[in-house]
């Protein structure tokens, strides 16, 4: 496998009068070319500062980010300036995410101008326009400004502005969960087809199980800053192992008449990440928490093939030899 | 036959600016009985939550007006009353919870107190320590501990508050609860005790929920029946079972569609084609013939009326049955 | 009839989204600026002072200084429409020359405050080891009343029409170093400016390109109004004798000379106190105009 992406122990902290949160707390993963890795998990999971530090949007606290053998927290001022071409983020919200004093074209075609891409005003031109119908935006909309555009058709923009430079990664945060469903479908669609036209590869940032699950080969569930549970998308819904991943999927309402499972309730809220103990972070609302929970926080293994769950239990939990 | 609960009457409401006229609702019609729930289903811009401020007599006017329409609530046309009768209604007999649970509630004020300035207009006469008791109980009743009653909104985590908003609505044990998407803002296990406490209190206070929201797992959740709304008007209606399961609308069809689903691995998801329908700008025809693919030359023309296919099940469509 | 669709058109033609017009931002600002009456008022009181300061010379029947004792202290009449004060001088025309210093005074103080106030706000916003420093000393100037600020400065500096437009512009600074720290801090929390340094803007790029233009408005508003200020606050230092020596006209001073002639000749106060808030009124409502056409919340 070709790995584009590699994550070693990656932390970042911030800190607040009450001490220091800790919202990225030791993760690790692997991304491979070409494919899409779903990052799953609630508010407060540390999934939107995992996808900025990846892009060095955010500084690091410690650990390692290997962008095609390099490491980003490592690299000098201009190096980084030259990986920003390679690295691309779409943001959650279509509103707030593009400048509202700058038309359509100079919104998607600025990434050529920081990157003197362009040698002449035609070819400017001709670039933003290939891009806008690769995207699906009409050519009329060019000189529109953003707010006279409808949520889909500005995720458009969006888009388009991250893929103008052929990047190699695209960290997508929430790109869909501003929208309505029917335009949800449309975007989700765009995404996929880009992908195999252009070899993308994604990390796809999201709360929306069903979403992530469409779009992605591996998921990575998040709980408080560190991974509870990572394995392909297939192997990951048809047998969840962690006790949170489980009581997430159950968790979500499933659109067919007479659809009601039996579900697992969890138990009050995700708990503070500021001056977090050694010890599980989803012991407090854990059906099998025990002793061990709470004094030790349980490390991410291979409990079966390219499936890692970080729990104690895991083999109690699921029978598993 | 009965007397209808709540009965909605081809309700116009519409948004006059200088510049343009919004048509936000456009016709909406539903009916209620005692003790159901209704999904009102749609995407941004359907005018949903209009239909719920007409309900409440709160759309803002200016720029709002109710063209048309009846609202009958216990066989009284709500568009007749006065504001002060409306008001005697607010909170009462009708209450609402409303999407943000982060600035429904007043952030100095604690949420005991709250429960208690709710009970307090519409049931006077009681003591304080009474009306203290009834915020408690209201309280346990969502599953918060009394011992809470006298901390702030800014003290309870999102659910919590959510419940806090549950429990100022059902205060005075309502005969109709509007929850206008009572759980977008919150997290999907956090959703899941929302839902489970809805549903546990509908059954034991025999409340009317109208539920608005996009999220047709929600309504499955939780509804007996549900209207699919597009542009201000309900295309599709009827029970949970007639209309997930034998779905005649092509936009109802397209949203099932647009919903990636967990159980099944489908590769491309068929969305729908083209933009939501502007209420500032509506197309002549049927409000989705621009959108529909079944579209036919009819559609462009006229537009449909909402017909009986089956025993309860309204659809808006002139082609649905050869579909 | 025709003539007007003819304009219609050509409006339609420039308002069409979908062409490229230069300035098309601009225009619509323009567009919805005119549709509040009020303010175009303001706007056209301002152009008419900003006639008479610069034609002063034509429209003025008398110089400012012109004495002639026989003729003090006379009513208003068809030679004098606003009277003329204790040397003989014609108090209309020192009025239409006293607007020269009054709109002069405004826009220079003003641009000293903006100025100072904006490259202090820029560096708050940007670099937070600075901010707690800078903020706490124009804390330490606002605690000062205003105009007793000016005062100071101005009774420190001496008399004349620089020192008077520094001490009124420095006395104002701290009001626009908070406007634009403010602003400059709310786009920088924008997720555009986040999605500008992702694609690897440099950080000269994001402020000129991203955050000026977007925290512009509340800026040109403040100035706005902060002519107006400044133009009372240049006339009250000259009504208590800090700002200029006669016999230069400014409004302030010539209410002040009135003063003890109001109880027989009313209009040597009247004139120059009506001119004073005629002026700031104006600018004011163009203000209000300009925060309104501004805000493209209000667009729809």
């Amino acid at each position: 496998m070709d790995t584009l992406l590699e994550i070693k122990d990656l932390k970042k902290y911030f800190p607040t009068p009450k001490g220091l949160l800790h919202a990225v707390d030791g993760i690790s993963f692997q991304v491979e070319r070409g494919e899409t890795l779903g990052i799953v998990g609630e508010s407060g999971c540390g999934k939107s500062t995992l996808g900025r530090v990846c892009l060095h949007l955010l500084d690091s606290t410690g650990g390692q980010i290997i962008f095609e053998g390099k490491d980003v927290t490592q690299v000098s001022k201009h190096e980084l300036h030259e990986l920003r071409r390679d690295m691309q983020m779409i943001f959650q919200d279509p509103y707030s995410s593009l400048n509202p004093r700058m038309n359509v074209s100079s919104i998607i075609g600025e990434p050529l101008l920081i990157h003197k891409m362009c040698s002449s005003k035609e070819e400017f031109a001709k670039r933003v326009k290939e891009t806008m119908d690769v995207v699906g935006l009409a050519p009329r909309t060019a000189y529109l400004y953003p707010h006279e555009l409808d949520g889909g058709r500005r995720q458009r923009i969006g888009i388009a502005r991250a893929i103008i430079m052929d990047p190699k990664l695209i960290v997508c945060d929430e790109p869909v969960s501003a929208l309505d469903v029917s335009i949800q479908a449309q975007i989700l669609n765009l995404l996929q087809e880009l992908q195999r036209e252009r070899k993308l590869t994604y990390m796809f940032v999201t709360h929306n199980l069903s979403v992530v699950k469409h779009i992605s080969n591996n998921i990575a569930v998040l709980y408080l800053g560190t991974m509870a549970e990572k394995a392909s998308s297939q192997d990951l819904f048809a047998n969840p192992l962690h006790p949170y991943t489980k009581a997430l999927l159950s968790a979500i309402p499933i659109a067919k008449a007479g659809a009601k499972r039996e579900r697992i309730i969890l138990k009050g809220e995700i708990t503070s990440p500021i001056n977090v103990e050694d010890r599980c972070r989803f012991a407090p609302r854990c059906l099998y928490a025990t002793e061990l929970c709470a004094s030790q926080n349980p490390v991410l293994e291979e409990v079966m093939p390219n499936h890692f769950v970080a729990c104690h239990h895991v083999r109690e939990i699921n029978n598993l030899k | 036959m009965a007397e209808k609960f709540l009965e909605v009457k081809n309700l116009r409401i519409e948004y006059r600016t200088e510049a343009e006229t919004v048509y936000a609702v456009n016709g909406m019609g539903f009916d209620l009985e005692k003790g159901q729930t209704i999904g009102l289903v749609g995407e941004t811009g359907a005018g949903k939550s209009t239909t719920a401020l007409g309900i409440l007599g709160l759309v803002p006017d200016p720029p709002g007006v109710v063209v048309d329409g009846e609202i009958f609530f216990e066989g009284e046309d709500l568009l007749k009353k006065s504001e002060k009768e409306l008001r005697e209604i607010r909170g009462g007999k009708i209450s609402m919870i409303f999407q943000d649970p982060m600035t429904a509630l007043n952030p100095v004020m604690t949420v005991g107190a709250q429960i208690m300035e709710v009970v307090q207009l519409h049931e006077k006469g009681l003591s304080k320590q009474e009306y203290r008791k009834k915020a408690e109980e209201m309280l346990e009743l969502v599953g918060i501990p009394a011992g809470r009653a006298w901390e702030y909104p800014h003290q309870f985590s999102g659910g919590m508050k959510q419940r806090v908003v549950i429990a100022i609505a059902l205060a005075n044990n309502p005969a109709l609860l509007i929850a206008d998407e009572p759980t977008t803002a919150l997290d999907v296990t956090i959703q899941a005790q929302i839902l489970e406490l809805i549903n546990n209190l509908k059954e034991k206070l025999n409340t009317s929920v109208i539920m608005i929201t996009h999220d047709l797992g929600v309504v499955a959740e939780v509804c007996d029946k549900v209207s699919i709304v597009y542009a201000g008007q309900v295309v599709e209606s009827g029970t949970v079972v007639d209309v997930y399961d034998h779905m005649m609308h092509p936009y109802t069809q397209g949203l099932f569609d647009s919903i990636p689903d967990i159980s099944t691995d489908g590769k491309e998801l068929k969305a729908i084609a083209g933009q939501i329908a502007d209420p500032a700008n509506l197309p002549v025809g049927c409000n989705f013939s621009p959108r529909c693919p079944h579209a036919t030359e009819e559609c462009m023309k006229s537009e449909p009326q909402l017909r009986e296919v089956a025993p309860g099940h309204m659809v808006r469509c002139f082609n649905c049955t050869k579909l | 009839m025709a003539k007007k669709e003819t304009k219609q058109e050509k409006v339609k033609k420039m308002n069409d989204p979908t062409k490229k017009v230069r300035f098309r931002f601009l225009r619509e600002i323009i567009h919805r600026y005119c549709k509040n009456r009020l303010a175009v008022a303001g706007f056209i009181i301002l152009i008419l002072f900003a006639l008479a300061a610069i034609f002063a010379d034509y429209v003025a029947p008398y110089w400012y200084d012109d004495q002639d004792i026989s003729r003090r202290l006379m009513n208003p009449c068809w030679e004098f429409p606003c009277g003329t004060d204790q040397f003989g001088r014609c108090v209309l025309s020192r009025l239409i020359y006293g607007s020269r210093i009054s709109i002069e005074v405004g826009f220079v103080a003003v641009g000293i405050s903006l100025l100072a106030g904006g490259i202090l706000g820029m560096i708050s916003a940007y670099y937070n080891k600075l901010d707690n420093i800078i903020m706490r000393i124009m804390d330490l100037f606002q605690a000062i009343p205003n105009t007793l600020l000016a005062i100071t400065i101005a009774a420190t500096l001496g008399s004349g029409m620089m020192n008077l437009m520094i001490a009124v512009g420095i006395s104002n600074v701290p009001r626009y170093a908070r406007v634009v720290r403010a602003e400059v801090l709310r786009v920088k929390e924008s997720e555009f400016i986040e999605a500008a340094t992702s694609i690897g803007a440099s950080s000269w790029r994001i402020m000129i390109r991203h955050i000026l233009p977007n925290s512009l408005s509340p800026i040109i508003v403040q100035v706005t109004l902060g002519i107006a200020g400044a133009i009372i606050s240049a006339s009250a230092l000259s009504f208590l004798g800090f700002g200029l020596s006669a016999p230069i006209p400014e409004w302030g001073a010539m209410l002040s000379d009135g003063r003890q002639f109001i109880r027989t000749q009313w209009y040597l106060c009247v004139f120059p106190g009506l001119c004073i808030m005629i002026l700031v009124y104006a600018l004011n409502i163009m203000g209000d105009g300009l925060r309104d056409a501004l805000d493209p919340r209000l667009k729809k």
